[in-house]
């Protein structure tokens, strides 16, 4: 390796957006809510590197991106440019970076100007950048986009395009200025699957002959492993995983990256693959706080040693309380439903109904009844104190990543004293 | 033996537009069992929602059904009135899950509200047993039960797709189509929503005509398969039979264009072209132009929808090269004259 900075470094970037306060907010001089959208990532690409992010809607992808092409200032970390902090850039420096760094979006269908030809679009960038000999370069890069011969599509506009050759326009339009590195946003997610594996073709065509450099950005793990060697997988704004494409689609380790992993759909009726063990939905991204971000719906979320409980149950509560901590249960619904809205008794009883579907035993049974006579009776601090108490988990604490020798990193604390990721697997649960 | 739950015989239906009349669907027969999962498959374009969109009665002012006949339960539907087909078909016995059904919330009502008005319209059901359903339901796509009481802009655009999906479902209607319900959704929620159909096949014999261009879905949950091409159904017959042994180019190819997590680094097809729009009766191959064993036959008539296979007494396809296509391209691939149509990833080094 040499000692040349790597072209493209993330080092602990961050972006929380302030959720608008009302009015309320105001006069209860609360803060304002965090949206945590990017919190501490990191990435590398190097020349001629392809790396990817995975992730489901909602949990940073698109706010990432628009950070690193300088749509949204970083609230924290950097970016870096062959060495250089994007923090630091002047005009100059940010303009030659903006032809460096191009950007193809999901949707082909918008991301052209419908008034605008082929050619008008592809020599559009090149006059912003004051390039000349703009027919031989356009030419050239629809020939590498596979539109040929040029003058079949030069004079059309998209409307006479199929969704495939728009987004290779597209592509040819984030290539005609010769950048190092592309950050394609789910490139081929609108795509017809006839064409989507020939525009994967052209990308992955444009890392190995033309020594682009390409972060691979999408919610899709299937089509990950024709572009990248390598995958980051995104839980609420945070990596939690990152390792080789095809060793974390054959063993997974993350929790979270198992449950993705194992929802993928497997085209064949012969193949028996077990449904998600998974409910709920991922939460909002907004004032996430410390400890893992999948605990609330973590199918190994760790219980204290010396407690005995069902997996399953013990998941509940911990959602629960997440619930409980961020002021997210739905209290009032619960009591305008009973007949008798000031009986906490009945209050108590409604709110076990609606979060808890597996009943608990001995100790914990009474804990979690008590705590919810507190909730009901108005005291939801004793109630959060409470079952903190008895049910606090490690992964309320935010797990360090471990990283192995081969290039395998994992943020979670079945990992914490054991660097051998290989040889310790999550139980599977229930 | 009682009649199949739905049967789709002959079906062409039309649209009116400038350039004249705009064929969506021609000719397009199968049948869906009770508890049958039945998976509709093909590109954008291909008439898809608008086979669903005739089967609720549903389509565009413009559209029409001009031939062919649509059974439920033996009964012929495709001239049903309007108020007829509300007051007995409709949610209760066949609910639709619309594509970008993001919109289909009725955003001056509570989502419990409009719950209570399809139930008191189509069973019998008290406010109370309605709004426990519905709780059940947010449940399952993962909504906190006491949302059932918001107002649809309370939801994001992903939790308003649920939400829809759970009154679509919450009455257990016999039937659901559902156009592309998941392609908003993650796939770990897809697989809860599918857990959840799978539980209503197994307890009350719930049937699904599934919309989706994904073929992975409907070889995993489906029992049948039929796959579409401009217009045309190219093939169906048990997802098995279809999966194991193909007899439509298109059907091949498209399966064959899908990634799979198990083989990450498996060639994918390309099928070049894209599928013609089609005026006026359809009289040709509608893959003619993609297809690379194409002759000109293909060209002369419509391929009739013939048996093929001794696997499955369903399983037919549209293609006068049905016999022999398959090993065609087992044995040469799609490219003879080596253009490259498939992608490689790289092999490790
Ligand atoms: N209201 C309409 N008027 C005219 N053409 C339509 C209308 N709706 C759909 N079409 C056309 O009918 C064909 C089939 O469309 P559709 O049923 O939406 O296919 P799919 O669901 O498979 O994507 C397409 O050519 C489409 O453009
Ligand atoms: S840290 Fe705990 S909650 Fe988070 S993924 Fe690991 S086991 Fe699950
Ligand atoms: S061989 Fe002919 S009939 Fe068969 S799919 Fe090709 S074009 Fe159609
Ligand atoms: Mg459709």
């Amino acid at each position: 390796m040499s000692n040349d900075p790597p072209l493209l470094e993330i080092r602990n970037l961050e972006k929380y957006f302030e959720e608008s306060s009302n009015v309320l907010d105001v006069l209860m001089r609360r803060e304002p809510s965090q949206i945590q959208a990017v919190d501490d990532v990191s990435l590398t690409l190097e020349e001629n590197d392809s790396a990817a992010v995975i992730g489901e809607s909602g949990c940073g992808k698109t706010t990432l991106l628009l950070t690193l092409i300088g749509l949204h200032d970083a609230t924290g970390g950097d970016i870096y440019y062959k060495g250089q902090p994007v923090s630091e850039f002047d005009k100059s420096d940010w303009r030659e970076y903006r032809s460096n760094v191009q950007v193809i979006f999901q949707d082909p269908f918008n991301s052209l100007d419908p008034k605008m030809t082929v050619a008008e679009s592809l020599k559009e960038p090149l006059k912003i950048h004051g390039i000349g000999d703009r027919d031989r370069r356009v030419r050239e890069v629809l020939e590498h986009v596979e539109l040929s011969p040029p003058e079949k599509y030069l004079g059309r506009k998209p409307a006479n395009l199929s969704g495939g050759e728009k987004q290779r326009v597209s592509i040819g339009r984030a290539l005609v200025l010769e950048p190092d590195v592309i950050l394609a946003d789910e490139p081929v997610s609108m795509l017809d699957v006839s064409t989507q594996a020939a525009v994967l073709n052209t990308m992955k065509n444009l890392i190995d002959e033309f020594g682009v450099s390409m972060l691979y950005i999408s919610h899709d793990l299937s089509t990950v492993s024709y572009i990248s060697e390598v995958v980051n997988v995104m839980y609420l704004g945070r990596v939690v995983e990152s390792a080789p494409t095809e060793q974390i689609l054959a063993d997974p380790k993350h929790p979270y990256t198992e449950a993705l992993v194992s929802a993928i759909p497997v085209p064949d009726p012969h193949y028996n693959r077990e449904r998600t063990e998974m409910s709920g939905a991922p939460r909002d991204p907004v004032d996430l706080g410390e400890g893992c971000r999948f605990r609330d719906r973590c199918p190994a979320v760790i219980p204290p040693d010396d407690l005995e409980i069902p997996q399953a149950a013990y998941r509940e509560v911990i959602a629960f309380r997440e619930r409980l901590a961020r002021d997210d249960l739905t209290l009032d619904r619960v009591r305008a439903e009973l007949d008798d809205s000031t009986d906490t008794d009945a209050l108590a009883a409604a709110l076990r109904e609606e979060y808890f579907d597996h009943d608990l035993m001995g100790e914990n049974d009474a804990v979690l009844d008590t705590a919810l006579s507190a909730l009901a009776a108005g005291d939801g601090d004793r109630a959060g104190d409470l079952l903190r108490g008895r049910f606090e988990s490690v992964c309320e604490q935010t797990p360090a990543d471990v990283t192995t020798d081969d290039e395998w990193t994992v943020a979670c604390h079945y990992y914490d004293d054991d660097t051998q990721i290989e040889e310790k697997r999550v139980p599977t649960t229930d | 033996m009682s009649a199949p739950l739905l049967e789709i015989e002959d079906l062409t239906v039309q649209y009116r537009t400038n350039q004249g009349m705009l064929t969506a669907v021609s000719g397009a027969s199968f049948t869906i069992e009770r508890g049958e999962f039945f998976g509709l498959a093909g590109e954008s374009g291909s008439g898809k929602s608008t086979l669903a969109k005739a089967i609720i009665g549903g389509l565009d002012d413009n559209g029409e059904v001009t031939s062919g006949t649509l059974r439920y339960r033996g009964e012929e539907i495709q001239d049903l009135a309007e108020t007829e087909l509300n007051e007995r078909l409709r949610w209760k016995e066949i609910s639709w899950i619309p594509q970008s059904s993001m919109n289909s919330l009725d955003p001056l009502q509570r989502v419990s509200e409009q719950a209570a008005e399809i139930g008191r319209t189509h069973t019998d059901l008290s406010d109370e047993a309605i709004r426990e359903k519905l709780k059940e339901m947010f449940d399952v796509v993962g909504l906190q039960q006491s949302r059932i009481d918001d107002y649809p802009h309370q939801f994001s655009g992903g939790m308003q797709q649920r939400a829809i999906i759970a009154l679509a479902l919450f009455l257990e209607p016999s039937l659901v189509i559902a156009d592309e319900p998941t392609t908003a959704l993650d796939v770990i929620m897809q697989d809860q929503i599918f857990k959840y159909l799978d539980r209503t096949k197994t307890s009350t014999d719930t049937s699904l005509l599934l919309i989706t261009h994904d073929i992975s879905v409907i070889f995993e949950s489906c029992d049948s398969v039929a796959i579409m091409h401009a217009s045309q159904v190219t093939e169906r017959g048990s997802a098995q039979a279809v999966h194991d042994n193909p007899r439509h180019p298109y059907a091949f190819m498209f399966k064959e264009a899908f990634p799979d997590i198990r083989e990450p680094k498996r060639e994918l097809e390309v099928i070049d072209g894209y599928p013609p729009e089609l005026m006026g009766d359809v009289d040709i191959c509608s893959f003619a132009d993609r297809c690379p064993w194409a002759v000109d036959e293909c060209r002369q008539s419509a391929p009739s929808l013939d048996p093929v296979g001794d696997d499955d007494a369903t399983h037919a396809a549209a293609c006068v090269r049905a016999d022999e296509a398959y090993e065609l391209y087992e044995a040469e691939g799609t490219d003879p004259d080596g253009t490259g149509r498939t992608i490689a990833p790289e092999e490790d080094d």
